[in-house]
């Protein structure tokens, strides 16, 4: 846990895809977009890891001020030491597969809103 | 009587170079047959272009000259056109010849700027000069009453609006119906005897003011006078501006009548663009609503593991806090070992003891404390994920999100209406659409300015009348000086304009009654309806169809407008001092062939000499030659050369 991240950061490749997902104008914000996509991969059930080359976007006092994401993500994964590092994984891997779904014609309003079977 | 001896164009419309139609002087009719966009209507515009100078296009609106010429010569370098009438009045023989010629130094002209229009008129041989020949024209056909010798069905149409005492239209032409009747012969008289006489008034005022008796009254009258003088200045002017305020307003409803439908365009246009900008604020009002929600949205994500973890992270903090009161529990019964057992109230047994203690060892107080630390992370896990599944409001979202698709949908939906609107008005010059509106309706209240100014100066012109009639009666027991004559002259002229004004109504009754009566006699041996039995005339000239029941028909189709509207002609031209030939363009394409038959009978009875422009199918030859018999005068056809060249030519089929 000593060693978790004190910043989150975005990759290269996918800031412009972050930066596309609030110029839509469903969000108020990067913050809100790139939680967004951390919840979206953590459904979907993307393994723990780390993203290399991310490039600091905010650090963890603004991204989780009270400490409550970092339970959250200690509830859900409840194998994750580094929950930082999780979350700065998950967004990543988050983005990356919202802007392929968007691309493919995909809406954020299913993953938002899946449909009942 | 004018009547028409032969009509030369050259270069006019579609008549390429110099071509010429003979017309019979003997009482009859001419066809000229021609099919669509061969020239019929440039025809009558020829004869319109000689007498008046003026070409009018669709909406009976005047067209550009520079339109006017013969579109092949042009591409070939030759601009401008002439037109040569030849015709016969009260025994003398004319010859009329207009042209519109490019200026001088002016090659290939762009507008009308680049044009000179010039004519002659020949009398007997002898070139008039111009002040004479402008009185001829004047004489021979006035512009003003044109459109009861030249006309076309669009023209007809117009004789409806005599019905209506409201609008402009109709007054203008029961203005013209009155000139061609030859009323304004005798208002002409009253009006110049009205100044007579107020001129012999004022005589007899100048002579009362030299007398001592009457000087009084005199001063008095003659102060009247010069009221009079500059209220009736101020009357004349206002009549002038609300006649051509009215003039103007006619023009521009006809303007935008027809702009209509593109106006209707421009309103929906910008409803579109207000109702769009009203979506556009209601979205962006939702969208930053929405942004704001979204902000929780990725606990509505989560909703359902959460939901999970919490119930799992319940159920081990269950576990954890079963195993740490069980350990407290042991630890009193340790600690108290007189004592009985809190549950069953029953003393601890020696064996269960060694038991208690044997567990206690077991669990040790570092295990204890691990199990509350334990304890203690799942319950702030518990609290996160209980605060994160507050903030997921799916519904609220689904509602937000909604809204602002709606919108953007809807603001689609107007925006694709919109654009298509748009593209049917690429062309339309906005402004002058706009500006046309503008100018109406200003005109309007400018019309009633006048009307209030108009009102208002007769009410004090009747004031001054009165008074100086009470005066005058005053003065009139009284004698002195020259004062006789002057009175005998003002009472004569008084007289005489007192008969000039019973007369003018004497004659327009009259006037009604026998044009009431050709009309009646006309549409009887035009309409191929049975029941109607009559035509009724209002003051204004309109007419109305009777039922033999005497009831009033009170709507009438095209067709029966153009009837009704041609038994006015009849009837005008056979009560005016003044006739000549009538030249109609497809008169007949709204009626049917009963209707066209009793036309094409009653024609001849209508004006010694017609002109007929048709087309074979509205219009068939053989039906005008059996209908019309002797008194089918010519046949002529237009015959078609190329898209912009036509050829008048006799018909010999």
């Amino acid at each position: 846990m000593a060693n978790d991240k004190k910043t989150i950061g975005i990759t290269k490749a996918n800031a412009s895809a972050l930066a596309g997902l609030v110029s839509a104008g469903r969000f108020g914000s990067e913050l809100d977009a790139a939680k967004f996509a951390m919840a979206h991969a953590l459904k979907a059930g993307v393994q723990s890891g780390s993203t290399d080359g991310a490039e600091t976007k905010w650090n963890v006092g603004s991204f989780d001020p009270d400490g409550s994401l970092r339970s959250l993500l200690e509830a859900l994964r409840p194998d994750a030491a580094e929950p930082y590092r999780l979350a700065e994984h998950l967004m990543n891997e988050g983005i990356k597969s919202l802007a392929a779904q968007i691309s493919a014609g995909s809406d954020l309003y299913l993953t938002l809103f899946p449909q009942e079977p | 009587m004018l009547q028409l001896k032969a009509i030369h164009v050259e270069d006019f419309g579609p008549f390429k170079g110099h071509q010429t139609i003979k017309l019979s002087l003997q009482d009859g009719v001419t066809v000229i047959y021609g099919e669509n966009m061969r020239g019929k209507t440039s025809l009558l515009n020829a004869v319109r272009f000689a007498f008046f100078g003026k070409v009018l296009g669709r909406g009976t609106k005047s067209m550009s000259l520079h339109k006017v010429g013969n579109w092949e010569q042009a591409a070939r370098g030759k601009f401008g056109f002439q037109v040569q009438l030849e015709f016969r009045d009260e025994e003398s023989e004319y010859k009329l010849s207009r042209s519109c010629q490019p200026r001088k130094g002016v090659s290939t002209p762009a507008g009308d700027d680049d044009y000179s229009v010039d004519y002659f008129v020949e009398k007997d041989g002898d070139v008039l000069g111009p002040q004479q020949a402008e009185a001829e024209l004047k004489r021979i056909l006035p512009e003003q009453i044109s459109r009861f010798f030249l006309f076309d069905g669009e023209l007809l149409q117009e004789y409806e609006d005599l019905l209506s005492s409201e609008t402009d239209m109709g007054r203008r032409i029961s203005e013209s119906i009155e000139r061609i009747l030859g009323v304004p012969v005798l208002t002409s008289a009253r009006t110049t005897l009205l100044r007579l006489k107020e001129k012999s008034e004022h005589r007899e005022a100048t002579a009362a003011q030299g007398d001592q008796k009457t000087r009084e009254f005199g001063n008095q009258l003659a102060d009247l006078h010069a009221q009079r003088k500059v209220l009736n200045e101020e009357l004349q002017r206002l009549e002038r501006e609300l006649e051509n305020s009215r003039s103007q307003k006619a023009s521009l409803e006809e303007a935008m009548k027809k702009k209509e439908r593109v106006a209707a365009l421009l309103d929906k246009r910008d409803t579109l663009d207000r109702l769009m900008k009203e979506i556009d604020l209601r979205r962006s009002a939702k969208q930053l609503e929405l942004q704001q929600a979204m902000a929780g949205a990725w606990c509505a994500v989560l909703a359902e593991p959460i939901r999970a973890a919490t119930k799992a992270l319940r159920d081990s903090a269950l576990v954890l806090q079963t195993e740490l009161m069980r350990a407290d529990v042991l630890r009193d019964l340790q600690a108290n070992a007189a004592s009985d057992c809190p549950a069953c109230l029953q003393k601890v047994s020696a064996d269960a003891r060694k038991r208690i203690e044997a567990s206690l060892q077991g669990a040790g107080d570092k295990g204890q404390a691990e199990k509350r630390r334990d304890l203690s992370a799942i319950q702030r896990k518990i609290a996160a994920l209980e605060q994160h599944a507050a903030g997921a409001r799916s519904d609220v979202l689904r509602i937000l999100w909604d809204a602002v698709e709606e919108a953007a949908v809807d603001f689609a939906a107007k925006k694709g209406e919109r654009d298509e609107i748009a593209k049917q008005l690429e062309n339309v010059d906005e402004d002058s659409l706009r500006k046309t509106k503008a100018d109406f309706e200003s005109t309007i209240r400018l019309i009633d300015v006048f009307e209030k100014g108009v009102a208002k100066t007769r009410e004090s012109l009747e004031q001054n009348k009165s008074d100086a009639e009470n005066i005058q009666k005053r003065l009139d027991k009284l004698a002195g000086g020259n004062i006789g004559a002057e009175r005998k002259r003002r009472e004569l002229v008084t007289e005489l304009h007192r008969l000039f004004d019973e007369s003018v109504g004497a004659y327009r009754e009259q006037l009604r009654k026998r044009v009431e009566a050709d009309a009646t006699r006309l549409f009887k041996a035009l309409t191929t309806e049975s029941e109607y039995s009559a035509l009724r005339i209002n003051d204004s000239y309109g007419l109305t169809i009777v039922h033999q029941d005497g009831s009033d028909i009170p709507v009438r189709s095209a067709g029966a407008e153009h009837v009704v509207a041609l038994c006015l002609m009849g009837a005008l031209q056979n009560n005016a001092p003044l006739r000549g030939p009538i030249v109609i363009d497809s008169p007949f394409g709204r009626l049917d062939r009963g209707h066209t038959k009793n036309i094409i009978r009653a024609l001849p009875t209508m004006t010694k000499q017609v002109v007929l422009l048709v087309y074979d199918d509205e219009l068939p030859p053989d039906l005008a030659r059996n209908e019309l018999k002797s008194k089918l005068r010519g046949e002529w056809r237009l015959e078609r050369r190329s898209a912009r060249h036509t050829e008048l030519v006799p018909r010999k089929d």
